[in-house]
């Protein structure tokens, strides 16, 4: 999969529009100058969209572009196409392809005048898209034709590429339409440029993996820095690199598996040992054992119930729950577990997090947050969802990065236990703002959910807990739906 | 079969044995270097630095020890930090000289991935005893910031951002970067054909 850099042209220089209007402009400065600061490199493609020619309605900014095709790019150029003379300018120029908009929609004419005179592979042709419904003319009006009939027409025209955007998820906070692009997949074999969406590699991942889209736009994310070229580069050329995990949970009351919904009404639910042994049996590729006991007495049995669950299985063992010093941190390690989760203790005292990974090394420490949506934002809840923090899930995830966290378990607490799926723009927002991984936590009813944790949350491992006590779903039957969605595990 | 573990002070010592004692390995733990350098099949287990890893080594008389046992013949598998520290430096916290019996340096990896690696990752392997009955690909468990790249022996290898060392062989000597202890029914197997080997 290309990724492909975009820069929006108006008044000489690259900006952004917000949410697609003229009077919320963001400059970035001369074109140029922005493209060195990319980093891009020779041979790579780069769209360019013209807004000035898509207000005006004929092309403007052509020496920038002239400017830009002299650097050894290969140019991909849009904005208000509506004739040959319009699209010769542009080639002209030195662009390499045109997109074209509405016109390829509404006009079946004018889109195979278009391949005639310059042929298939010059022309890609932009499609905004509604619910299952081709929208024209800014997105004001429906096309007369349905998706089926436009596309089946680009295709017979010899055109092997599209560009398609769905209007409704434009906006990053939902990322890249990937139900758009996988009902595309089923409809035709139209390669597919997404558009909109993405804000950080793990979208450049998830698209790649999806197999019918053949390159991705990225502007914001890019001129933002939320990302580098070079960094996008390299995961879209390996999304499968790693196998995701899944990862059942145990939470431990007094020796006993229990489960509850949102951290209440806890209900009995088997032996930690048997489930743990069943769990590898099943192909589970890591196991969380929580410890919710309310008690020292509790506490004292869970160190015993860590060993002999620890015992019992060749697969890593993730332990949390209660850990306050560096010393309850070593006690679970030499109990058998792998790594250690810490939730309230390093809310209260983030430095233990950083004295964690000093003696035991960064891998073994794991940032439990428990987030709650809060008006406009995700709150940390601490003591076992019991009490708010005040402080904001994001930004303390990206603290206990810098602190030395290895990995964060990612829980939302509205979901908990609920099976209504995972909170996805939780998900996206701490797995968005941090380089180490996020284990997708809370929600869990549907192998869809699986799938839309790592694609869209951007999740790095998912856990469920009743889910698989209860046998609704088993882990093998997580990863063979997640192998048919091309999404790799082990 | 009778296997010498290197009872080094680190916390994955005890998964290593419960491992080795599913294979059958009747197994012997020991610091004690003459033991070390008369025994014939040795696992040499490491988590934490290669710098703390090498000094313990030392500071018991263990490397000399594994050295005089290899030359007699015995056979031995190094893990995770076990496997680094055979090889003859690793740039980790500076450069420090390892036991020099597999030709190669360890380095950080420098991709694109967040480091430390930690989790399962797909690893091919040429025709070697240690992966006898183990499907191409199979992932394995790994924790790990540095790795030996492209080694001479390398008989494994993984992809984190760019193709790095799983494992490698001179001879009677193996080691592999991921944790067979932690690799479910993949890593027993490997543990298995070491221990049965020869």
């Amino acid at each position: 999969m290309d990724v492909i850099p975009s820069i929006d042209l108006l008044e000489g220089g690259a900006v952004r529009l917000g949410r697609g209007e003229f009077t919320l402009v963001q400059k970035y400065g001369a074109p140029e100058e922005v493209l060195d600061s990319l980093d891009i490199e020779r041979g790579s493609r780069l769209h360019v969209v013209d807004l000035e020619a898509s207000r005006s309605g004929r092309p403007i900014e052509t020496e920038i572009v002239r400017k830009l095709a002299r650097r050894d790019l290969r140019l991909q150029v849009g904005g208000g196409i509506r004739s040959a003379d319009h699209a010769r300018t542009w080639l002209n120029c030195g662009a390499e392809r045109l997109v074209v908009g509405t016109a390829a929609a509404e006009s079946p004419d004018f889109l195979r005048g278009l391949v005639e005179k310059f042929g298939a592979d010059r022309i890609i042709p932009a499609v905004d898209i509604r619910d299952g419904v081709v929208r024209v003319e800014g997105w004001q009006r429906s096309a007369s034709e349905s998706m089926a009939g436009i596309l089946a027409r680009v295709q017979a025209l010899g055109i092997r590429e599209i560009l398609a955007t769905d209007i409704n998820s434009d906006g990053a906070m939902r990322g890249p339409s990937f139900a758009l692009y996988r009902r595309l997949r089923a409809l035709t074999p139209l390669r597919i440029l997404a558009s909109g969406g993405v804000a950080s590699v793990n979208d450049i991942v998830s698209l790649a993996r999806l197999g019918n889209v053949s390159g991705c736009v990225i502007g914001k994310a890019l001129l933002d820095r939320r990302m580098s070229l070079a960094e996008a580069n390299a995961r879209a050329a390996t999304p499968n690199a790693i196998p995701e995990r899944i990862i059942p949970c145990l939470d431990v009351r007094d020796g006993r598996v229990v489960k509850g919904t949102r951290f209440l009404n806890l209900r009995d639910s088997g032996d930690p040992v048997e489930c743990a042994i069943r769990y590898e049996a099943e192909g589970a590729d890591e196991l969380v054992m929580l410890d919710v006991s309310a008690t020292d007495e509790g506490r004292r049995t869970a160190l015993e119930t860590v060993r002999r669950v620890a015992e019992s299985i060749f697969i890593p063992l993730t332990v949390g729950g209660g850990v306050r010093s560096v010393e309850d941190f070593r006690a679970l390690l030499r109990s058998g577990a792998d790594r250690v989760a810490i939730n309230t203790a390093a809310m209260t005292n983030p430095q233990l997090i950083a004295d964690c990974a000093r003696e035991f090394g960064v891998q073994a420490v794991v940032l439990s947050c428990d987030a709650k949506r809060a008006n406009q934002h995700f709150e940390a809840i601490v003591r076992s969802g019991k009490e708010s923090s005040g402080i904001d899930a994001v930004q303390w995830c990206k603290y206990a990065e810098v602190l030395g966290a290895g990995e964060i378990l990612l829980t939302s607490v509205d979901r908990d236990g609920t099976s209504e799926g995972f909170d996805l723009e939780l998900l996206r927002a701490v797995s968005g703002s941090v380089k180490i991984g996020v284990i997708a936590s809370g929600g869990a009813g549907r192998r869809e959910d699986f799938r839309d944790a790592i694609e869209c949350g951007g999740a790095r491992a998912v856990l469920a807990a009743s889910l698989f006590h209860e046998r609704r779903l088993s882990i093998g039957e997580v990863k063979a739906f997640l192998t048919a969605e091309g999404i790799p595990v082990r | 079969m009778e296997v010498t573990l290197i009872d080094s002070p680190v916390a994955n010592v005890a998964n290593i044995a419960r491992a080795l004692r599913q294979t059958g390995a009747n197994l012997r733990m020991t610091r004690d270097p003459e033991a070390v350098a008369a025994a014939e099949k040795i696992v040499l287990p490491g988590v934490g630095s290669f710098v703390a890893a090498m000094q313990w080594l030392r500071e018991h008389g263990i490397d000399s020890a594994l050295r005089t046992a290899v030359s007699h013949g015995a056979s031995l598998l190094g893990i995770c930090v076990g496997h680094q520290v055979l090889f003859d430096v690793s740039h980790e916290m500076g450069t420090t000289a390892g036991l020099a019996l597999i030709r190669g340096e360890v380095r950080r990896f420098e991709g694109p991935l967040p480091v430390p690696q930690i989790g399962w990752n797909r690893v091919t392997f040429s025709r070697n005893p240690l992966f006898e009955g183990v499907a191409a690909g199979t992932p394995f468990y790994f924790v790990n910031s540095y790795a030996a790249l492209n080694a001479a022996s390398e008989v494994a290898r993984a992809d984190y951002g760019g193709p790095f060392t799983a494992a490698v062989r001179s001879e009677k000597i193996f080691g592999v970067q991921f944790h067979p202890e932690k690799s479910s029914d993949a890593g027993l197997l490997v543990l298995r054909n070491f221990v049965q080997w020869m």
